[in-house]
């Protein structure tokens, strides 16, 4: 029960984040959904302990289901990638909250 | 053909992507950037061909045995759409380089880095590969439609990067209930299965309506007509050929094979398609600058793809399809001679243009026809699609059939209206005095007199010519495209062949 109960905290987490106004609440937000989504990838196998999924080392009875792990791995990466982005755009570009213009070192007349 | 070629549709985009990041020459970036989506329609030509006597072909990369291993899948819907699309993105790539946005580091890399994603996704057989694919298609976008534009674009960026990215959770999220429930992802597998079991069932409708948010499906079409105008005209041409048409390719392809017929909640989507044509077309009344409005009509045009899926029979998903080849088409058209008008005069607005019509006759006469086939006019493309969309209501019986014909009809009209409105603020009215020209350090400067030379340059309307153009060709080849769209509509309903292909 304990990894269902996880998912349902960091998803609950997240969706608070989301719905605030900075954009960097937004993104932990968003970083708190994914870490559920990877979570609900990893149950998608057998969620008790397996052994280590390697030919030759472990028999395939006892050993871990490879795909759902391939799976986290892949998300991971392309999480990360687009948090980096994201926190970039947080810097960068105007408040939300004002009207004023970035300085993106081009001239805009309104 | 060796199917094991089809991974060429992806590794020869990536290739030149990263080749391009190395190797900083402007007139190879140029050269790449069309020449590779114009390869690769050629190729896609010949696909739709081969086609014609092999229905499926199939290659398991790494050749892996069936059902473990990445399958590469074409037939003649994924055909099609690559055919479609690439031959839409490399006009946009032509359109990006005359209004020199290719200047812009990275931006030929990250283009055809777009495209990679794209044929991956087209070709793949694997839910978790269709996901990877959409994240290669995304992932650049993120990074394109920050690029040009109005400095608005920047807090834009942010919101198209938080809608995709919560979107994407979410059908990871529905592939690994897929996995959960039916043991596999690979399609060829999933034959039937959602149908049969309510818990596969449950997954692929988690997996379909993340795809229904990507590709802009009422309710959550929100963020479509927002995100898009704030780019350039260019790059937001190259997002409508292929972001929301990639999604919609997914829903036709999942749903149809994993249903192996209609889901039980058929009616949702149908009510879902309904609301989505309505509220796109109406909402166009609602802007007064020419790419926003468009970009409404874009989520009327989901709608009205989706229409040939919610009465799943032959005729109407090959109806649904054909619209999909009318719509990307004329899309483009009328993306890219908007983008020719305010690359010249620097503004969409309906206020601030005036009097085109005497100024620039043939972007005029371009602009006029690209409309007719938006609204459904004959000699459009959109004529016999919006004909074969009433068609295939008219045959399906019952209440849909009224409320269908009723709902294409009534958003007719309402474009009709909206498209005059464009049209009398652009075209039409006294004579434009000032303009605001492109200003050295990007961007635009303060408003100046017109001077009487100034034109749209052949070179900028060109494209747009091309496509509106090519959408007259499909009008009066209508006879010959219907059996393609008839045959792609065949690969959805007889899955037979295609699983015999993966599984072999």
């Amino acid at each position: 029960m304990i990894l269902p109960i996880t998912i349902g905290v960091l998803v609950a987490g997240g969706v608070f984040l989301i719905v605030q106004r900075g954009m960097v609440r937004i993104i932990f937000g968003l970083a708190l959904i994914s870490h559920a989504a990877n979570l609900l990838l990893l149950t998608t196998g057998v969620s008790a302990y397996r052994g280590e999924p390697l030919a030759n080392r472990t028999a395939v009875d006892v050993a871990a289901d490879p795909l759902p792990q391939a799976f986290v791995l892949t998300a991971i990466v392309i999480t990360l990638a687009v948090t980096i982005f994201m926190l970039t755009l947080a810097v960068i570009g105007h408040n939300d909250d004002t009207k004023h213009m970035p300085h993106t070192g081009e001239f805009h007349d309104r | 053909m060796n199917p094991a070629l089809l991974s060429l549709f992806v590794v020869l985009p990536l290739t030149a992507a990263a080749l391009l990041v190395v190797l900083r020459r402007p007139a190879l970036d140029r050269a790449l950037m069309v020449g590779i989506p114009a390869l690769i329609t050629a190729a896609g030509i010949y696909l739709l061909n081969e086609h014609r006597e092999t229905p499926v072909l199939a290659h398991n990369i790494g050749a892996f045995p069936g059902g473990v291993s990445i399958p590469l899948v074409s037939d003649t819907f994924s055909a099609l759409m690559i055919t479609v699309t690439s031959l839409t993105t490399t006009v946009t790539m032509f359109f990006l380089t005359r209004t020199g946005e290719d200047r812009f580091r990275f931006l030929p890399s990250l283009a055809l880095m777009l495209t990679a994603g794209v044929n991956g996704a087209f070709l793949t057989g694997d839910l978790f590969n269709l996901f990877v694919f959409v994240e290669v298609m995304l992932l650049p976008s993120y990074a394109l439609i920050t690029l040009t534009g109005t400095w608005r674009r920047l807090g834009i960026g942010r919101l198209f990067v938080v809608v995709n990215l919560l979107t994407s959770t979410i059908l990871l999220i529905g592939v690994g209930l897929v996995y959960a429930a039916a043991g596999t992802v690979n399609l060829a597998e999933l034959v039937g299965m959602a149908g049969e079991d309510p818990r596969v069932g449950y997954a692929v409708s988690v997996v379909l309506l993340a795809l229904a948010i990507k590709a802009g499906v009422a309710p959550t079409h929100g963020w479509l007509p927002r995100a898009y105008p704030a780019t350039s005209a260019g790059i937001m041409a190259l997002f409508s050929a292929v972001h929301t048409k990639v999604a919609l390719y997914g829903i036709y392809r999942i749903y149809s094979t994993t249903y192996e017929g209609e889901a039980p909640w058929a009616p949702i989507l149908a009510i879902a398609v309904a609301a989505t044509i309505l509220i796109g077309s109406y909402s166009t009344f609602g802007e007064h600058i020419m790419r926003r409005a468009l970009a409404w009509q874009m989520v009327a045009g989901v709608g009205h793809i989706l229409l040939g899926l919610a009465l799943f029979s032959q005729f109407a998903l090959a109806a649904g399809i054909f619209y999909m080849i009318h719509h990307i088409v004329t899309m483009g058209g009328l993306l890219l001679a908007s983008g020719a008008i305010e690359q010249t005069y620097g503004s969409g607005r309906y206020e601030r243009l005036a009097g085109l019509a005497r100024r620039d006759k043939w972007v005029a006469v371009i602009y006029a026809f690209a409309l007719l086939s938006l609204v459904g006019l004959p000699p459009s493309t959109g004529f016999f699609a919006k004909i074969g969309l009433l068609q295939a209501s008219a045959d399906a019986g019952g209440w849909e059939q009224w409320v269908f014909i009723t709902v294409i009809c009534v958003a007719a009209v309402a474009t009709l209206l909206a498209m005059q409105r464009l049209w009398s603020g652009v075209f039409w009215g006294p004579t434009m005095e000032n303009y605001r020209p492109e200003s050295q350090r990007g961007g635009r400067e303060r408003r100046v007199p017109l001077p009487r030379g100034l034109h749209i340059t052949w070179q900028l309307s060109s494209p747009a010519a091309f496509l509106v153009t090519l959408q007259l060709v499909f009008f009066v080849l209508a006879g010959a495209l219907i059996p393609i769209a008839l045959r792609a509509a065949d690969d959805l309903l007889v899955l037979q062949p295609y699983v015999e292909a993966v599984l072999g």
